[in-house]
């Protein structure tokens, strides 16, 4: 409003000015000014009133060309051709407003009753579980490292669940997992770990595989456990696979998926397929290690187990313990999942309300 | 494992708080979970994994904190004045099981009086969680604490024979054990018996009949070295684990079995009035070989990616009272001591370096990328690209257990035999594998329903478990699709009621679409029956001709049993045949440059006529130049008669060498339209 108001005044100053002789300076003047008021015009009508003032019959222009004759002779010329750029710029300008406003005008014809603001009609798209979203983002990550995917069943047999994995029956370490049987004999895997043995016994090293897949253990289910849930499991066997390998992996892992910032501590623990076994936590991301509700106050969050492959795992597979190392580790995505995206209740995940998954589009 | 601070500084110095003790305790690989303060005292509640059974005690607890503290273990008093009567005098020791029992001693105390154990000895049990009960059996455990070597009293005058037979159960025996339970017990548990019967399962449980009670006088004290597996397998076999059993079969110091009787023997003569006979009966008759390792020091460093000194490496072992016994600059022999049964190789000496030296000393900024060569992970990739189409179809993702509830199965009409069920289910909620996926997809529909959403287009994709004839159980990927009420629908017409018809042909439309853009082709046919879906209105999915798969829509009595009134439509197939040619790359085919005329047509036909068959008649009669076949209206009411549609086709003509005429065109159109109408009895719709 302002803008406009200080527009009109202008154009009123140089109506008084123009009545008399210009000399060329004074017309360069009054074409920026008529320069100035066109493009400042805010509406069709205040354009009019420019084009009037200047172009049109008791205009500027008119009275310009009318004091030519009255100048004096070194300066005709030049006025001359300045009156006639005058014409040709301010013209210009006048057209380029008229076609400017014509943007929010009604254009004649178009319908009058187009309203934009009704709700958008295209489908939505849908969305992805997020346990499905922090697997495959898993795979991604660790692919990006070399890995490649590998699959086993779910329903396992002792040996590769147990035994193969240094947990003999007789031995207290099978009391860790409380596991669910099959009348035939079979098992619920309790990890995901035995894919290591499968993989391993059809392929020679270097083997490095990340293997998703669900697992059961007979927890009742809580807040954080649920009698199946996911797990990824690493395995990377080379000439020196070492423990750095194992936490750089692992970090930049938790870094790619959680934050930047994020930290990973080890603890000793013990796992009968591994030497030495570690539990892994990741330094909390809400509370950058500060400690919040999500940490228990103490910064960390644990996640899952890993170590450096037992020989005797090794061997029982057939590869030369002396010839080669690796590491091991396990992740639980509903885990992940719980940090990455908030959900502080494990059975939101198996309950699929549409409201809750909605959300991860 | 219940630690007192107090009781454990008795053995080990150290200058810590409770909470920067637990830290380092922690972090070294005993993981402390709670701290409980009672009173002046604080009790680290420490988590001790089945590798270190040593730990299973204060003086175990003490002596890693020892390692940590750079401290000095201090044992506790054992010496005593023995009484005169020699030990072998009163009792002997037979042992017929040296596998199951490689070391038993016994000594016997005499003149005890029964009274309370002192007030700290209960106090400590206490804390520790053990009930105090008389001196004699407050002492036997307080030991077991103290060093992890369970211990046995009996009363020697309920003993017969004057002897301790270490055998197997004999076939059909029976005992009595001291928690009031009648046990049987078989050839494979140990026992340890008098002249007559058993007195106690070795390890395990002691009896009823030679329980130490008021009136005691004189005490045979056990402490012994039970085999791990054979304890194990015994306690397993009666479901009865005891403090004693519990370290039995994580294994207990074999070197301080005597130790242990003799602390015991120095506090009963200290609390209980006792005196000691002279001796011990001490039967070990292989003892038991020092474990070593060799070891190299690159290969510690190696596995650890970490660069510890030689010299550190020696200390740290040294300071967990491991012996080096050879070392040169390469490589060293170190023996482990006997309360260490986890360790036996270098492996294992990384494993102790590692904790000690502080796994915060493992660097963690070097990934390491390689590729393995002609490793080919395609085919479980394939699965990803199907999620994501799904989800650009405009379905939501759901994730149902594996474990379902045999009865809604049962419901399902799914073959019982071919059902995988659970040995020992959690509950009847869960007592099966999953068959298939519908029942919970239809299940999460009405849950859904019942939260007040009126639509949903959800999917799964998730493993189905069956049971073969010969009872192996096989497991295979399904993907589901469940569909309610109006989700097909744009937001502002949500108010229009979708008949079950067009909810199914969303669904058909999801599945061609599904379908095509992973480069498979596929037909819906034959209607199936199936006690889930509404009669007639489910058909068979076929993929690249292989039948795979169902759709249907859900009964209404299913419906009305999940109070929902809106059409659901669900589809359930084996994901494999949807991804045979996810990794087929489209080739570019000519876009032709010629323009295309379009014929539309209107017939009304019979309700039963089905609008395929019109299509397929269509193409049998058409030129080449019929290059698309489209319904774009059907239409039933005014002026069709009743049992009767009107269905529009539209009808694209097209040449790919020139640019056809109208006259052409017409021509094209009227001879197909003609022969459609003779050959269907069908009629042209008027045009009004
Ligand atoms: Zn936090």
């Amino acid at each position: 409003m302002c803008r406009n108001r200080r527009a009109d005044r202008r154009i009123m100053d140089m109506e008084v000015r123009a009545v008399k002789t210009m000399r060329p300076s004074e017309i360069a003047e009054l074409m920026q000014k008529a320069l100035v008021d066109c493009a400042g015009a805010a509406s069709a009508e205040e354009l009019e009133a420019a084009r009037i003032k200047y172009l049109g019959r008791k205009g500027a222009l008119p009275a310009i060309m009318k004091g030519l004759k009255d100048l004096d002779p070194s300066e005709r010329a030049e006025a001359g051709k300045l009156a006639n750029e005058f014409k040709k710029a301010v013209s210009a300008a006048i057209a380029e407003g008229k076609r400017s406003s014509g943007k929010t005008a009604p254009i004649p014809g178009r319908a009058p009753s187009f309203d934009h603001t009704l709700p958008g009609l295209w489908r939505g798209l849908g969305s992805r579980h997020p346990v499905s979203q922090v697997i495959e983002e898993s795979v991604r990550i660790f692919s990006s490292l070399g890995f490649t995917i590998a699959d086993g069943p779910d329903v396992e047999t002792e040996y590769y669940n147990f035994d193969a994995l240094n947990t003999p029956a007789d031995h207290p370490s099978r009391d860790i997992q409380d596991t669910f049987w099959l009348k035939n004999g079979s098992l619920l895997r309790t990890q995901t770990s035995p894919v290591q043995i499968r993989v391993m016994e059809k392929q020679p090293p270097p083997v490095r595989i990340v293997a998703p897949g669900r697992c059961y253990r007979r927890d009742t289910s809580d807040a954080t456990h649920s009698a199946n849930f996911h797990q990824i499991e690493g395995l990377y066997v080379d000439a020196t696979v070492s423990m750095t390998d194992l936490k750089s992996d692992i970090t930049y892992f938790a870094q790619r998926m959680i934050g930047p910032d994020v930290k990973v501590r080890f603890r000793p623990h013990f796992f009968p397929f591994t030497e030495p076994s570690v539990e892994y936590d990741f330094s909390c991301h809400a509370c950058d290690g500060d400690g919040c509700r999500i940490c228990k106050k103490s910064g960390w969050i644990e996640i899952s187990g890993a170590g450096m492959v037992n020989p005797k795992v090794l061997k029982s597979v057939g590869y030369d313990p002396e010839a080669v190392s690796g590491y091991a580790f396990g992740m639980g995505i509903e885990r992940i999942a719980m940090i990455k995206y908030g959900i502080n209740d494990i059975r939101m995940l198996y309950e699929n309300d549409v409201r809750f998954l909605g959300q991860f589009v | 494992m219940r630690v007192p601070i107090n009781w454990l500084k008795e053995y080990v110095e150290f200058d810590a708080t409770p909470e920067e003790l637990a830290d380092k305790l922690t972090f070294s690989g005993l993981e402390v979970e709670q701290i409980e303060s009672l009173g002046a005292e604080y009790v680290l509640e420490i988590e001790v994994t089945p590798n270190r059974p040593d730990c299973l005690s204060i003086i175990g607890v003490a002596r890693e904190v020892a390692a940590l503290y750079e401290s000095q273990l201090k044992w506790p008093d054992a010496d005593f004045k023995e009484g005169s009567e020699r030990v072998e005098a009163l009792t002997s020791v037979e042992l017929l099981d040296p596998a199951g029992c490689p070391r038993y001693t016994a000594r016997v105390i005499d003149d005890i009086k029964i009274t309370d154990s002192p007030g700290w000895m209960q106090e400590r049990l206490t804390q520790c969680g053990v009930n105090p009960i008389n001196n004699v059996v407050d002492i036997t455990n307080y030991v077991m604490l103290e060093c992890g070597q369970p211990m046995h009293a009996f009363d020697k005058k309920l003993l017969r024979g004057e002897r301790i037979i270490v055998r197997p159960a004999a076939e059909g025996e029976k005992m009595a054990t001291l928690d009031g339970v009648d046990r049987e017990i078989s050839p494979d548990m140990l026992m340890i018996a008098d002249a007559r019967k058993p007195v106690a399962v070795a390890g395990v449980m002691g009896g009823a009949g030679s329980e130490i009670c008021g009136d005691t006088t004189t005490v045979l004290l056990e402490s012994a070295y039970f085999e791990p597996t054979q304890n194990r397998k015994t306690s397993k076999m009666l479901g009865l684990v005891t403090e004693s059993s519990y370290r039995f079969e994580r294994g207990v110091d074999i070197g301080k079995v005597e130790w242990a009787s003799r602390r015991a023997a120095y506090l009963l003569a200290e609390h209980a009035g006792g005196t000691v006979a002279q001796g011990v009966l001490d039967v070990y008759p292989e003892e038991a070989e020092e474990r070593r390792a060799s070891c190299r020091f690159a290969k510690i460093r190696e596995l650890m990616g970490v660069a510890i000194s030689n010299r550190r490496i020696v200390e740290i072992l040294e300071s967990l009272e491991l012996t080096i016994e050879e070392q040169d600059e390469d490589s060293f022999i170190v023996a482990v001591p006997s309360f260490r049964v986890d360790l036996e190789c270098e492996r294992d000496m990384v494993e102790e370096i590692a904790r000690i030296e502080g796994l915060d000393k493992v660097p963690d900024d070097r990934p390491r990328a390689e590729i393995v060569p002609n490793i080919d992970d395609s085919a479980l990739r394939a699965v990803f690209e199907c999620r994501n189409r799904l989800v650009g179809l405009g379905l939501i993702e759901v994730m149902n257990y594996s474990l379902v509830s045999s009865e809604i199965i049962r419901k399902f009409g799914f073959d019982e035999g071919s059902i995988v069920p659970l040995l020992n289910p959690i509950s009847a909620s869960q007592d099966v594998l999953r068959p298939a996926l519908l029942p919970q997809m239809i299940e999460t529909l009405g849950r859904n329903r019942a939260h007040q959403a009126a639509e949903a287009g959800l999917f799964e994709i998730g493993r189905v478990f069956r049971m073969d004839k010969d009872g192996k159980s096989r497991e295979s990927d399904h993907l589901a699709v469940g569909l309610m009420g109006n989700v097909g629908r744009a937001i502002i017409d949500k108010r229009r009621e979708a008949a079950p018809e067009e909810v199914f042909l969303w669904m058909k439309g999801i599945i061609e679409k599904l379908c095509s853009s992973l480069r498979v082709s596929n037909c819906l046919s034959v209607q199936k029956e199936r006690p889930y879906f509404r009669a007639g209105c489910a058909v068979s999915v076929e993929i690249n001709g292989v039948e795979c798969g169902e759709m249907g829509v859900i009964s209404l009595e299913l419906s009305e049993a999940l109070r929902v009134t809106e059409p659901m439509v669900v589809l359930e197939m084996q994901v494999k045949h949807l991804l045979q040619s996810v990794y087929t790359v489209p080739q570019a085919r000519p876009i032709p440059i010629y323009p295309s005329i379009v014929r539309d047509v209107a017939i009304v036909i019979d309700d039963a006529v089905q609008s395929e068959q019109v299509t397929e008649l269509i193409r049998k009669n058409a030129p080449p130049e019929l290059t698309d076949v489209n319904v774009f209206d059907i239409y039933r009411g005014k002026g069709i008669r009743d049992g009767k549609r009107s269905i529009a086709y539209s009808l694209t003509y097209q040449s790919l060498e020139r640019t056809l005429t109208d006259a052409e065109a017409n021509e094209f159109h009227e001879s197909i339209v003609t022969s459609l109408l003779k050959e269907l009895d069908a009629e042209i719709r008027d045009k009004k």
